[in-house]
């Protein structure tokens, strides 16, 4: 039951789509715009209706592309960060789901969702997808392995290699205070993971049109869009639980629920700082060529994520 | 037969897709980047361009044709809507190669504030490029700020005219209205505004990482291309070439302010960013001067309906670079013939040069350079790889192989 409502999917799809607001919303008022108005106070519940919307459109397939993966591929696509998001502790120390081996599984859900957008963009077999699958393939082994080096320094400080452990290991001070190397690349690594400039090379519109997501309408278009919002939040959920100290913070009252509630307010506060960390980047920046972004994180990003390791191997 | 499976399908379309080593890649005619429609077909190696075959007439109006069936004075506000940016260089143009079949002269106050209109659409026009560049290389924030600022010129144009785009002011002796009262400090104020924000613009684009690596080398051409290419305006200033029509030969007011010829050596992308931004400058400056020097007087003087006959070149200097027209009378109360050929145009080939060897990624903001205009320039061309010819196609039988066309496959 916690896995359907609070706090599992249904709660994190509900802030999916306030993300995606809050993206909208900083980004116009960034750049000097009003950003959504009309749908709820302040456009709010402007994504929810783009999403119903495209539900609702009649779905184009085009005839050479697979069927079956573009059937199937969706909802597996999608079950990669909602999955994801149960492994992350927000009342509690403790998540939905646990395992002391979760973080093994975390990076295993990075290749997992990877691989879906590849599968699915071959699948549909357009030229401009073609292109950004090639790009989206090469960017995605440039930002892998820092990636995994900075989720793994957190781990190393903990000696522990769940969540829920390296959660509970923050207690006297945040991880980012420790690593702060780590936490800025993970940042980074996450721009890329999510396609947000400047590395939205695998979507870049002025140049490959709609990227690997060009062929698709309807509600494949819908959910894949969906599935990238809820990356987001799993992007972000991730570096408040393995450098922010997760859902921790000062204990105010006695009663249990209304500590939990306490944490879960802590724990919504950081998702969206970091989130607002993310989108901040993304309207600063313009989008970099592939070879540049593969020169960034084969000569900047992995040396220093493979130096924090080290720090925190000597650290501990 | 039996209905074909999916992978059956799949090989089939596989010829379709062209999955070669050297593959093709259409970019256009609708496509993101560009606001116009227009066909480019790019060979690729991977990422790589290995050749270009740009394809017009997508957006041919038939313009030059529809203006023979209509009287002189009608002709301004149809050329006017040639282009949607540098409307006025249009009209200016057109206006001033059939005065030049006159005797008619023309107040110094209407060449002076022909001057103004002309030098604030050049901003606007600099201005939306440079806000374009930030949308092609994905800075969309960028894009939204110099919109913003572009629209406080747009606010003077629409002062001074009574529309933002087509301003329909130019006609000939003149223009159409005198400047309303009181527009002088609104103008100073606003070039103050622009020249402000182009030293920020100036600074944030040296120092953005990342547009300078978007930018800087890109797109590169020698005065040696330029020279056998010919294109015009900013892209051959940009190599260092100091062409300028303005000062060469003055239309307007030019020959009393006269414009400094901003050039660059670079010869990339980086360099037009840097050269627009430098003429924003430098039409900021004349219109201040004009407006200083503002003459007393008439706006305009009365015109005939009929214009001698004759045959006039006309060219004047647009935001996109040389602008040229040729208008022919017989002495009737409609033009005989009338020849356009926008900067776009001139311009084309040689965006096609700067694209070889760049990536994929490089093709919005390259081809996008010359700050294209492509509903401008659009004529129709056939070309049959087949019979290994070329032809142009005129009015007449275009209709009838259209019509024939449709026919044929209606019946197949």
């Amino acid at each position: 039951m916690q896995l359907l409502t609070f706090p599992g999917l249904t709660f994190f799809v509900c802030v999916a789509f306030l993300f995606e607001w809050l993206e909208r919303k900083t980004a116009a008022r960034m750049q000097g715009r009003r950003g959504p108005v009309v749908t709820g106070p302040f456009g709010i519940l402007q994504p929810v209706a783009d999403f119903f919307k495209l539900t609702s459109k009649q779905e184009i397939i085009p005839e050479f592309s697979d069927r079956f993966v573009l059937r199937w591929g969706p909802p597996l696509y999608f079950a990669a960060p909602a999955i994801g998001l149960a492994f992350i502790p927000v009342v509690g120390l403790t998540p939905v789901l646990g395992h002391p081996l979760d973080l093994l599984f975390v990076l295993f859900i990075f290749s997992f969702s990877a691989l879906m957008a590849t599968l699915l963009g071959y699948a549909s077999a357009g030229r401009y997808s073609t292109i950004a699958i090639g790009r989206l393939v090469l960017q995605y082994t440039g930002f892998e392995i820092p990636m995994i080096l900075a989720v793994i320094t957190p781990s190393i400080l903990a000696g522990n290699l769940s969540i829920e452990g390296i959660v509970a290991a923050q207690g006297s001070i945040w991880y980012v205070l420790l690593a702060p190397a780590a936490f800025a690349v993970f940042i980074v690594a996450a721009l890329a993971e999510l396609e947000k400039p400047p590395f939205d090379i695998p979507n870049a519109k002025t140049e490959i049109v709609g990227g690997w997501m060009t062929e698709f309408s309807g509600s494949t278009l819908a959910y894949v869009k969906l599935t990238k919002n809820m990356s987001y939040v799993f992007l972000s959920a991730l570096a408040v639980a393995l450098f922010l100290g997760g859902p921790s913070g000062p204990v105010l009252t006695q009663s249990v629920l209304a500590q939990e509630a306490l944490f879960s307010v802590y724990f919504l506060v950081k998702l969206f700082a970091v989130g607002f960390l993310i989108f901040s980047i993304r309207t600063a920046l313009a989008r970099v060529k592939i070879g540049q972004a593969t020169r960034l994180f084969w000569t900047v990003l992995t040396p220093l994520s493979l130096l924090q390791v080290g720090v925190a191997l000597i650290m501990r | 037969m039996s209905e074909a499976t999916g992978s059956e399908k799949r090989e089939a379309g596989a010829g379709l897709m062209e999955y070669s080593p050297e593959g093709l890649m259409p970019f256009g005619p609708v496509h993101p980047a560009l606001k116009e429609p227009e066909y480019f077909k790019l060979t690729l190696e991977g990422e790589r361009i290995v050749d270009v075959a740009p394809r017009i007439g997508y957006v041919h109006r038939g313009i030059e044709r529809a203006a023979q069936d209509r009287t002189w004075v009608k002709n301004v506000y149809l050329f006017e809507r040639i282009c949607g940016i540098c409307s006025f260089a249009h009209s200016i143009a057109y206006a001033q190669g059939v005065e030049s079949l006159t005797e008619f002269v023309i107040p110094r106050r209407a060449k002076y504030i022909r001057l103004v209109i002309a030098e604030l659409e050049r901003i606007h026009s600099h201005l939306l490029w440079l806000g374009l560049v930030g949308h092609w290389t994905g800075f969309e924030t960028l894009f939204m700020w110099i919109w913003k600022d572009r629209e406080h010129v747009l606010d003077q144009l629409e002062a001074i005219t009574g529309n933002r785009v087509h301003k329909s002011f130019a006609t000939f002796g003149g223009v159409r209205k005198d400047l309303p009262e009181g527009i002088e400090p609104k103008l100073a104020q606003a070039t103050k505004f622009v020249r402000e924000r182009v030293k920020y613009y100036r600074q944030l684009m040296e120092s953005e990482e990342t547009l300078v690596v978007r930018t800087k080398g890109v797109g590169k051409i020698d005065q040696n291309i330029a020279r056998r290419l010919c294109p015009v305006g900013p892209l051959l200033r940009c190599t260092g070439i100091e062409r300028d029509v303005r000062v060469e030969d003055p239309y307007a007011a030019y020959d009393e302010i006269v414009p400094e010829v901003k050039t660059q050596t670079a010869g990339d992308i980086a360099s037009l960013l840097a050269l627009r931004l430098d003429e924003v400058e430098e039409s900021c400056r004349l219109i201040d001067e004009a407006m200083e020097k503002l003459p007393k007087g008439d706006y305009k003087v009365l015109f005939p309906r009929a214009i001698p006959s004759g045959e006039a070149m006309f060219h004047v200097e647009a935001p996109r670079g040389e602008l040229f027209y040729f208008v022919k009378s017989t002495g009737s109360t409609k033009p005989e013939r009338v020849k356009i050929r926008t900067p776009t145009m001139a311009n084309l080939l040689t965006a096609k040069e700067m694209l070889k060897g760049h990536t994929l990624a490089d093709v919005p903001v390259v081809l996008t350079g010359m700050d294209p205009c492509f509903g401008c320039m659009d004529r129709i061309t056939v070309f049959d790889p087949g019979k290994g010819k070329e032809w142009t196609v005129r009015g007449e039988a275009l209709r009838k192989y259209g019509i024939e066309y449709y026919r044929r496959r209606a019946g197949s």
